[in-house]
This record gives structure tokens, C-alpha cells and sequence, in this order.
């Protein structure tokens, strides 16, 4: 059975927005009562993440 | 009753109905499971009301984005390429459900209550299916677990807003209206030839009518529970 081409490269691309994500989420949580600053910082970092994935460019993600 | 059970390397081999039932419902499903985060990310990721609620809608869209992740590997594995539902407007996702915007906390609450809570019937129904890599993956714990605290935090959200009383559990009760009935379609047609094929086949358990009352039942008691009222199943209903 032959792949859909990209299949491995689309899954490694998400693989890597999934752990940016999860690693911004995890980097704010125990810092939501002692470092504001740091939050907004991680939720800046969620937005653009989340941005580039919604547009779903996926020609220019595995260009 | 086909009763084998299938790997990837004999999906070729199998009946062309068979191929076309996993090709079409792999696709649905990646749809589906990107289809959340583009209609709340938008307007809730800035906009819920503290910061935790923010970073829980940035964890929610990773967990999803990680489903869509796992059913889109399976599916370009034999060979459908689901990338094209990731740019896709909204008006055009395969279920009614997914083709709006939630722009309000509150819809926000009540989508992971009743909408989630659907995604997790259509997760189980691929539980021990006849096709290995798809039971393998809805088999693991992680992704049945994390439908399920999508879930709970729309009850939980829904239920705080229901016992404020007054405007907040009106606007609460509205949104439950508007996603009640979505829920109740997204099982499909209550006589489907199609579901009858994918029971048939190994790739779904229940049919289409059981699992909406299985779910209605769920939803009805909980509602209940926060002293909601049950909107009207067939008032908007697409399908019956």
C-alpha cells in the first residue's frame, strides 16, 4: 500500500506544533499566580502557533 | 457479519466497500477533529475570561490537533490524503456542528458538554473495530481520555454558569438550545443503509439510533442535574 504523499512529513510538522504548544501551555501553568508576565509571554506564543496552524498552509509548512 | 480483523498491509486485499467505508469515515473524522479548534481558537483563545481558561483552549486545540495528527496518519497511510481539511472554511466541513464561529465562553462551555461528548461516542465506536491500526489508536488511552476532559470542562462550565441563576443561566440555557439538536444529528440518519454497512463490516458497533439515545440519555440527565431544561430533540433536527 503506497502513502499519501507528505504523510510523513505532515505528521512530523504536527508533531512538532503539538509539543510547541504543549510546551508553552506547560511552561505558564505554575505561573498563573507569580508571573503574569511570563503567562502573557506563553499565551503570545499559543496565538502564533495556533495562527499558522487555523491558516492550514500546509504547501508552505513542508515546502 | 465480517468478523476479521485487517492490518495495513492486507487493506488493499479487502472488499472495495470496505476500503471506501474507511477511506470516508477517516476523513470525516480528521475533519471533524481539526473542525473544533478552527471554530473557538479564534475568539476564545483571546477572550476567555481569565488567563488559566486561555492556556486550558491553547491545551484543548493541541489535544485535538493531536487527534487530527493520529487519524490523518492513518488515513494517508492507505493512501487518502487528509491535509485539505486544514484550510477548508468552516462552511464547508463534512457535520453541521463544526461550519460556525464560537465567539461566547458560553457556547465555548457547552460545546465541549454536548459536542465533545459526541466525539467521544464516535471515538468508541471504533473500539475493537475490524481494522488494526484504528482500533490501535482509539485503543490507546490518551486520546478517548482527553475527549473526556474536553468533556468534563464543559459540564463543569456549564454547570457554574447554570447555578449563577438569573441572565447567566438564560444565556447558559440558549446556548444549550442551539448545540442540543446539533449534537442529536451528528449520529447520522436513524435508517442508514451506510451505517448498516459499517456495522457490517467491523468498523462501527452501534447503530446510528442507539447511540443518539444512548447519548440523548447523558445529556438529558446531566441538564437535569444542573436544573436545565431539556430543549425539544426534534425542534431544528436535520436528520431523524
Amino acid at each position: 500500500m503506497e502513502a499519501a504523499a507528505n504523510t510523513e512529513a505532515l505528521d512530523q510538522q504536527f508533531k512538532e506544533f503539538i509539543q510547541a504548544l504543549k510546551s508553552a501551555v506547560g511552561s505558564a501553568m505554575p505561573h498563573l499566580k507569580d508571573d503574569p508576565k511570563a503567562v502573557d509571554k506563553a499565551l503570545m506564543d499559543c496565538r502564533d502557533i495556533l495562527n499558522v496552524v487555523m491558516e492550514g498552509n500546509v504547501k508552505e509548512w513542508l515546502a | 457479519m465480517f468478523t476479521d480483523k485487517v492490518d495495513l498491509k492486507d487493506f488493499e486485499k479487502q472488499d472495495p466497500e470496505y476500503q471506501e467505508l474507511l477511506r470516508r469515515v477517516l476523513a470525516i473524522q480528521a475533519d471533524c477533529e481539526i473542525g473544533g479548534p478552527n471554530l473557538y481558537v479564534k475568539d476564545m483563545l483571546p477572550n476567555a475570561p481569565t488567563r488559566l481558561d486561555q492556556l486550558i483552549v491553547a491545551r484543548t486545540a493541541a489535544e485535538e490537533m493531536d487527534h487530527y495528527r493520529k487519524i490523518a496518519r492513518l488515513a494517508g497511510d492507505i493512501g487518502v490524503d487528509v491535509s485539505y481539511v486544514l484550510s477548508r472554511a468552516n462552511k464547508d466541513r463534512y457535520v453541521e456542528a463544526f461550519r460556525g464561529e464560537i465567539k461566547t465562553w458560553e457556547d465555548y462551555a457547552v460545546f465541549g458538554f454536548l459536542i465533545d461528548r459526541v466525539g467521544r461516542f464516535q471515538l468508541e465506536e471504533f473500539i475493537d473495530c475490524s481494522y488494526l491500526p484504528l482500533a490501535r489508536v482509539v485503543g490507546d488511552p490518551d486520546m478517548i481520555r482527553e475527549e473526556e476532559g474536553h468533556i468534563d470542562f464543559g459540564v463543569n462550565a456549564t454547570a457554574e454558569w447554570a447555578a449563577k441563576g438569573g441572565e447567566s443561566k438564560e444565556r447558559i440555557q440558549q446556548a444549550v438550545n442551539y448545540w442540543y439538536v446539533k449534537g442529536l444529528d451528528m449520529f447520522g440518519k436513524s435508517e442508514s443503509y451506510r451505517s448498516d454497512r459499517y456495522m457490517y463490516w467491523g468498523l462501527k458497533r452501534r447503530p446510528n439510533a442507539v447511540a443518539r439515545q444512548q447519548y440523548k440519555d447523558e445529556c438529558d440527565a446531566l441538564l437535569k442535574q444542573m436544573g436545565l431544561e431539556i430543549p425539544d430533540p426534534n425542534k431544528g433536527r436535520l436528520y431523524t
